[in-house]
């Protein structure tokens, strides 16, 4: 059984407790003091009531505290469930509802939250990092890690198994939640072959965009957390500049980043005015990047290796990767499986196809997700016989490498961010005046996908675009509002019924080009 | 319509979706309270070079010139005097 992330790190910190393991700014966090605050919070936890199995909300923006509090839930015996910072509170509501956790950790002054605890059973526990502004009575975070008055007990190690240690929420408003849960033998392994192929050691460090609530942003902390080494927190690609000044500045030697990162790099920085020649690697996931960018990325970076990789939460991150030194060879591939990772492509009635012909894309390893939270009809329709049905379509060719060619599912990706269009639809569909609604993600050069929403009024003097937009704003995080909004006589559908999104888009497309 | 109105009707329409003026604080910061994103700062950035004529240089997109109304109108003010 392999180690587990709090048994690694915990080895970090007694045999370097000065190395650095997370900068945030001018903030610098080393391994001992990681290890110290998260066996406080561990330690406060418990005090308080906290038992194994419990589960802690965490909605924290990228930062310190959000990987203290995670790694300290585990010692508490607990699950950590980090949640969207950015979410609003229709979004929280039925997240918290489901996983129903005994704690919660969030930022001081988040209204939306205060607002939300006042309509729901709020957790028992509540702990507020950062300065408190409101008259809340929860315990502030400073005063919880300096309340440990005795000496923590020797914590036996976590072993690497079945147990659950983490959920994360892939959608879900008012409909079903889908909350990956997965074991720390998920976390250990995936993270195990992360850095076995990324050649990770304990002099890497990365600046890394990409929230710890999400799958990939995730598996950046925990990889180089096991390896020893830096993360290097920037929370946004707001202003690239200061991303790229950061690299330079902190000499790292990795980058993350999904497609929108490396577009919006290229597109607003002279990349070549600053040395970066410290990249050892950059990492990209999070869908497909165009050939084009990642030729430009190529040709702005010549001395990193460019590793494209594919995964999805269901999988923990990471199912597969593309070797740098095939990037030219085999460009538009996401690569071979990772260690300890079956792939195969598979017929609508599940028999493996042969080389090249499409079908659906079946995995296998010990990274694959225990399930979703509390929902097993959900979780067997993907978790089948030992194997993870990815819902992704694609080929794999002579040579082993698999092609991905598109999705089974109408979910859209903007950015970094996933949205399934019935979540942005239920909210428009409440606005007085709309009929009925569909929302599609159409292509775009900076995002991958933008969201076009079309609207069918009922009274067509009440809505206007902006009014569906402050409607979105109101209710929804801000990259689920729709960037146009169309408004059409009828919707198109099958002679059953059912929508046609397929059309829509296309018609977007007509749009944009007339 | 001076400077200060013109960078607030453009937000209001374009990020908040409001013509509510009370919604807009100049000095809030218009990053953390998620009016703007990495597409967003983009548009903002070619509503000032449109609007008043000026480069924003690579390393002035920066909080410090865009995070808030106040500090995109300082910059502005700034840009307009070194241009001279």
């Amino acid at each position: 059984m392999p180690r587990s992330l709090p048994d690694i790190v915990r080895a970090h910190a007694q045999s370097d407790p000065e190395r650095i393991a997370v900068t945030l700014g001018s903030r610098n966090c080393s391994y001992g003091q990681l290890w110290q605050e998260v066996l406080s919070f561990a330690d406060w936890l418990k005090q308080s009531g906290f038992k194994a199995g419990d589960r802690a909300a965490i909605i924290l923006a990228n930062c310190p505290e959000a990987v203290v509090a995670c790694y300290g839930t585990w010692m508490a015996g607990g699950i950590a469930v980090p949640l969207n910072a950015q979410a609003r509170p229709r979004e929280l509501a039925p997240w918290l509802r489901h996983c129903d956790p005994a704690a919660l950790i969030h930022e001081a002054g988040n209204a939306d939250i205060e607002s939300l605890l006042d309509t729901m059973d709020a957790p028992s526990l509540r702990v507020v990092v950062g300065d408190k502004t409101d008259q809340t009575s929860a315990p502030d975070w400073n005063e919880v890690i300096a309340a440990r008055t005795r000496p923590i007990a020797v914590v036996s190690p976590l072993e690497a198994d079945d147990s659950p240690a983490m959920i994360l929420f892939t959608s879900g408003t008012t409909g079903n939640p889908k909350g990956v849960t997965l074991s720390h033998r998920n976390l250990a392994s995936n993270a195990a072959s992360i850095v076995q192929y990324l050649e990770l050691s304990a002099s890497d460090s990365v600046v890394s965009t990409l929230p710890f609530y999400y799958a990939y942003g995730n598996s950046v902390l925990n990889t180089h957390l096991a390896a020893g080494g830096r993360i290097a927190l920037e929370l946004n690609m707001v202003f690239p500049h200061a991303v790229v000044e950061t690299i330079a500045r902190e000499r790292v030697s990795g980058f993350s980043g999904v497609p929108s990162t490396f577009a919006l790099l290229l597109s607003r920085v002279d990349v070549g005015r600053h040395d970066l020649s410290s990249l050892r690697y950059i990492t990209q996931a999070g869908g497909p990047m165009s050939v084009a960018t990642t030729r430009r990325l190529l040709a702005a970076l010549p001395h990193a290796r460019l590793f494209v990789m594919y995964g999805q939460t269901e999988a923990t991150a990471r199912l597969t990767w593309l070797p740098p030194g095939m990037l030219s060879r085999k460009i538009g591939s996401v690569g071979r499986a990772i260690p300890g990772v079956e792939i195969e492509i598979r017929s609508e009635g599940r028999e493996p196809v042969g080389t090249d012909r499409i079908g659906e894309v079946w995995a296998r390893g010990d990274n694959v997700m225990l399930g979703y939270w509390r929902d097993e009809a959900q979780t067997s329709q993907v978790l089948i016989d030992g194997w993870l049905k990815t819902g992704d379509m694609g080929r794999i060719d002579a040579d082993g490498f698999l092609f991905l060619e598109g999705r089974r599912t109408d979910m859209i990706k903007v950015g970094a961010h996933r949205i399934y269009p019935k979540d942005v639809e239920e909210a428009i569909a409440e606005l007085p005046g709309v009929a009925e609604v569909a929302v599609v993600g159409i292509d775009d050069e900076l995002l991958g996908q933008i969201i076009k929403a079309f609207i069918v009024r009922s009274d067509v003097s009440s809505v206007d675009a902006m009014s569906v937009q402050a409607h979105c704003r109101a209710r929804l995080a801000s990259y689920k509002i729709p960037k146009h909004v169309a408004f059409v006589e009828a919707l198109p559908k099958t002679a059953s019924g059912k929508l046609q999104r397929r059309a829509l888009v296309e018609a977007a497309v007509k749009r944009e080009e007339s | 319509m001076d400077e200060l109105q013109q960078v607030r009707n453009f937000i209001l329409k374009n990020f908040l979706f409001s013509e509510d003026e009370g919604s807009l604080s100049n000095e809030g910061s218009l990053i953390a309270s998620g009016a703007i994103d990495s597409t967003g700062v983009l548009e903002l950035i070619m509503f000032i070079e449109e609007t008043f004529q000026i480069k924003v240089d690579e390393e002035e997109m920066i909080p410090d010139n865009l995070d808030s109304v106040e500090k995109i109108i300082a910059y502005v003010h700034r840009k307009s005097v070194s241009k001279g």
